[in-house]
């Protein structure tokens, strides 16, 4: 009995530490490196670490210790001392982790072998994560399932009462915690979560793939980690309970077959959901609800073995695991009669596999944290909050402008002041490279697109039942950050339609003289100061015919006599027009198409088609490198000035009085080539006073507006220039056939015309004056 | 005005519905004050971000008269409000003492284009009067109340109402009136 107190109070100290080192680490996150005085508070608080401290981490912590203590002694790279104390801290909690982990299957063991008293909740907040405080914290709803199983495992007890019905339903942020922090944490975990979830894909392709291992493993395992400290217990333990399969893969003791690839991307897909939920609760105040799905894939991740073993013919090894009590029928798995041979006795083959496994997993874990350490290639980055990078880009912005207007100045530029200019012209160089640099830091590449089109790709065909092979070509293009976001939902859509529509099934690919697996193909190039973005699939094609007759049936067209093929195939762009002969869940509901076009279009870019009947289709999207610049024509008009986006210029010319002619003495035509094209005067539009009437005296430039053609009357093209496109601002509010302003080289503010308002304005017989608003000025 | 006030302050004393009485919404504090022709009108320093000289202006076409145009306020573009055509007074020349008041309503910046400015003062809320009433002739809305300090009577602008986003689509404040006359 005396040893036993003993052994109590030892528990108790080691918890101590265990708290100690976890407020360690909470005061260390949320400190700046420039803090003296913090950092002397971590200093005091490690050495005051409880004699119950592991030796081995006691050596860690005075080592931390030492190193805060030259730092607030002598200074030094602050950030540096940072890392390296994150870095001991953490290892020494993982070494903690490992010791009480050590600590507590001994405990077990003893408990089986016939001791009274025992202390379960010690040993099982121990291994359920790093943080057993905020745990406490936590309002209401304490993960009792998750001490419930933590507890069957480790103490091999032979009931293990597994329910699904035991798994929390809903969870809380932690009152104490501090919502920046949570910010980051989120971010910061979707970025895992993307990586691992790439990492997945390749890992599905290649097996042996063992640094593809290791980053899905880095992956949950910082997750769990961040989540743990958070006190978010819930993601945690899935974290956990999937990175314990990734262990086990890297460790060569089970094959990362298809069952584990399904199991790790629905823990992927089930954090990202977790992570949803904890944005919008985090905005609410409200508490969050667990999916559904979560109590059983945590039940099928702490038994993956169960379909596998079915799955893959069972070696020798792998006999004894097949059935335990609560294998669930799992919904995607094959059928086959796997439960049945031992589904009798479940208790003796249970407890023992599972005590045997676990340890194998556990100590992995800190393994795996040292290696996340050396993160292979991947450039340091530092997270800055986009709008001060948009006020940076502003403000180069304006310093390019005011530095254009000293160089224009009489002084500089009159020649007489030979070193003046000089050093004028060298400032330019600067502030060019500036302008470039500045430009360049919105610029991510298009990697996660690409993940997550592929991802798309595999789960469309394994739900439409096609075979399809995904590749990605140009992954490393980089485009702006903001259009990242904008152009993910028109690649979702044209991916479905290639998967659903375009690749045929494998008989019908087969019959037809194809390889079976169908070929879709996203491809990103810069070109021409434009990023191209291409999806190919080698399906069956836009059928001509088909689509004219279809848009002749919804009265789109009357016949498709004189339509190019390209006009055709534009078709599918018109709303409610779907060429599925039939509404699959996929898609096919007549939305979409329409949607990628206007979704392109507001980012100043286009969509092109080109298809083969019977050997696939080519989507090609050309945007704008960013949407911050745009490339414009100045041009006058009277004495207004306006900027037109290159995009949709076709071309500019003075026409001859020949191919100028009138319908009615009042609209304009002008032709082109034998095209005959709507020809307005923008100064009658905008109602500009002194531009040049006759449209021989001025220029007439072709416009474009991913529709129609129709000309502009314009007095004079001044030039080419790149702007910085803004908005007018509310209190303007939308002016038709304006789509902002940017401000010129002289520092006076262009406004950036919009062809497709202005086209509509005009299509709308608008073309009238402003309204008399604002009457009554004398 | 002072009657009305003692009898509200007695009636509800220390009570929060008293509160809403109209006296009892101007704030006192820091007023700038500017001028159209003679006429002295004053806006909360507050809402004022900076003071800029006349500058040119890019006219936005197919707009209402009263919005001037665009400018460049250091790489923002904003937009310049004319209050003179808006209040339907005639318009002046442009001279050395215009300038435009940059202010910031709900986030967003605008300029106001004024005659000149004059000072920046304290105003007591006891100096505050409500707009007197002159029935349909004149349309008061835009108006807060009216500040007698040093013997001086201020309008008090209600700047948030005059820039508010919905206003500004709206036809001006006296617009209505000078064009029937």
């Amino acid at each position: 009995m005396q040893e036993d107190g003993n052994k109590q109070s030892e528990a108790l100290q080691t918890e101590a530490c265990g708290i100690a080192l976890n407020e360690v680490a909470s005061l260390m996150v949320t400190l700046d490196h420039y803090d003296y005085e913090g950092l002397a508070k971590v200093q005091e608080a490690l050495l005051a670490l409880p004699p119950g401290t592991p030796p081995l981490v006691r050596e860690k912590v005075t080592r931390m210790a030492a190193k805060l203590g030259i730092f607030l002694a002598d200074g030094g790279d602050g950030e540096q001392v940072m890392d390296e104390v994150g870095e001991l801290l953490e290892s020494a909690m993982l070494d903690f982790e490992e010791v009480q982990a050590r600590e507590a299957a001994e405990k077990a063991g003893e408990t089986a072998a016939g001791e009274t008293e025992q202390e379960p909740e010690i040993t099982i907040e121990m291994d359920s994560g790093p943080e057993p405080e905020p745990e406490e914290a936590a309002p209401p709803a304490p993960p009792v399932a998750e001490t419930a199983d933590t507890e069957g495992e480790r103490a091999a007890s032979p009931a293990e009462p597994v329910a699904a019905g035991d798994y929390p339903t809903e969870f809380h942020i932690p009152e104490d915690s501090d919502e920046e922090l949570l910010g980051e944490y989120i971010t910061e975990s979707r970025e895992c979560i993307e990586d691992s979830e790439g990492a997945l894909l390749e890992l599905e392709e290649d097996p042996e793939d063992t640094e593809a291992v290791n980053r899905v493993f880095r992956a949950f395992h910082t997750i769990k980690g961040t989540s743990a400290f958070l006190g978010l217990d819930v993601i945690a333990e899935l974290a956990h309970k999937a990175e314990t399969i990734l262990s086990r893969v890297r460790d060569g003791e089970i094959q990362f077959g298809q069952r584990y690839a399904s199991l790790s991307l629905r823990s992927v897909d089930m954090l990202k959901a977790l992570f949803d939920e904890l944005e919008e609760g985090l905005n609410s105040g409200e508490p969050m609800p667990v999916p559904e799905e979560y109590g059983e894939l945590l039940d099928e991740l702490k038994n993956p073995e169960v379909e596998v073993a079915t799955a893959s013919p069972p070696p020798a090894a792998q006999t004894p695991t097949p059935a335990p009590p609560e294998a669930k029928p799992e919904v995607s798995a094959p059928p086959a009669d796997a439960p049945t041979p031992v589904a009798k006795a479940p208790e003796p083959v249970v407890s023992k596999p599972a005590p045997a496994k676990k340890p194998a997993a556990t100590p992995a874990a800190p393994n795996g944290g040292a290696k996340a350490k050396k993160r292979k290639g991947v450039d340091s980055t530092v997270r800055v909050r986009t709008d001060r990078l948009d006020r940076l880009i502003d403000m180069v912005g304006e310093l390019v402008i005011a530095h254009s207007i000293v160089a224009q100045d009489e002084t500089v530029s009159d020649g007489n002041q030979h070193m003046l200019s000089k050093k004028v012209s060298h400032t330019g160089k600067i502030v060019r490279e500036l302008q470039d640099l500045s430009m360049s830091m919105r610029m991510v590449p298009l990697k996660g697109t690409f993940q997550k089109m592929a991802r798309l790709v595999r789960d469309l065909a394994v739900k439409s039942g096609k075979e399809v092979h995904f590749t990605g070509e140009g992954d490393d293009t980089e485009i702006d950050r903001n259009m990242v976001d904008l152009i993910n939902d028109p690649l979702v859509h044209m991916i479905r339609n290639a998967v659903d529509h375009g690749i045929e099934p494998s008989d019908d690919r087969v019959s037809a003289g194809k390889n079976g697996v169908g070929q879709v193909k996203l491809m990103a190039y810069h070109a021409g100061g434009n990023v191209i973005v291409e999806l190919s699939d080698d399906g069956r094609g836009l059928s001509r015919e088909k689509l004219a007759e279809k848009g002749v049936s919804k009265g789109l067209i009357e016949s498709d006599k004189g339509m190019s093929d390209q006009e055709v195939f534009n078709l599918i762009f018109e709303a409610g027009f779907s060429t599925a002969a039939q509404v699959t869940d996929i898609s096919g509901r007549g939305v979409g198409m329409d949607v990628v076009r206007r979704n392109i279009e507001a980012l100043r870019g286009r969509v092109d088609i080109s298809s083969q009947f019977g050997s696939g289709s080519t989507f090609s999207i050309r945007l704008p490198l960013t949407m911050a610049i745009t490339d414009g024509m100045l041009i006058r008009v009277g004495t207004e000035r306006f900027i037109v986006p290159t995009l949709n210029i076709k071309m500019s010319l003075r026409p001859e009085q020949e191919a100028l002619s009138t319908i009615a003495q009042k609209g304009e035509m002008l032709m082109l080539m034998g095209e005959l094209i709507p020809l307005y005067r923008l100064h009658k539009i905008f109602n500009i006073e002194g531009a040049v009437q006759n449209p021989t005296d001025g220029l007439v430039m072709v416009m474009d507006d991913g529709d129609r053609r129709f000309a502009i009357l314009v007095d004079e093209l001044l030039g080419k220039l790149q702007v910085v496109a803004k908005t007018l601002g509310e209190g303007v509010g939308k002016v038709p056939g304006i789509s902002g302003g940017a401000i010129l080289g002289d520092g006076r503010v262009g406004l950036i015309l919009d062809p497709q308002g202005l086209s509509n304005v005009l299509r709308n017989g608008d073309c009238l004056q402003p309204e008399a608003a604002g009457a009554g000025s004398s | 005005m002072s009657e009305q006030t003692v009898d509200t302050v007695a009636a509800g004393t220390g009570d929060a519905p008293a509160v809403t009485d109209k006296a009892f919404i101007h704030q006192s504090g820091k007023f700038l004050t500017f001028f159209f022709d003679d006429e002295e009108y004053a806006i909360e320093i507050l809402k004022v971000q900076e003071i800029i000289g006349i500058m040119p202006i890019t006219t936005v076409p197919r707009t209402p008269e009263y919005i001037l145009g665009v400018i460049n306020l250091r790489g923002k573009v904003i937009p310049v409000i004319d209050l003179r055509t808006k209040f339907g007074m005639a318009s002046v020349e442009w001279t050395d003492e215009t300038c435009i008041i940059v202010m910031q309503i709900d986030e967003t910046l605008m300029g106001i284009v004024v005659d000149k400015v004059s000072e920046v003062l304290d105003i007591a809320s006891g100096d505050i009067e409500d707009t007197p009433s002159f029935g349909s002739e004149v349309n008061t809305d835009y108006i807060m109340g009216i500040g007698k300090a040093e013997g001086k009577v201020r309008l008090l602008l209600d700047i948030d109402k005059v820039l508010s986003v919905k206003e500004i689509a709206d036809v001006g404040l006296f617009g209505a009136n000078s064009e029937t006359s």
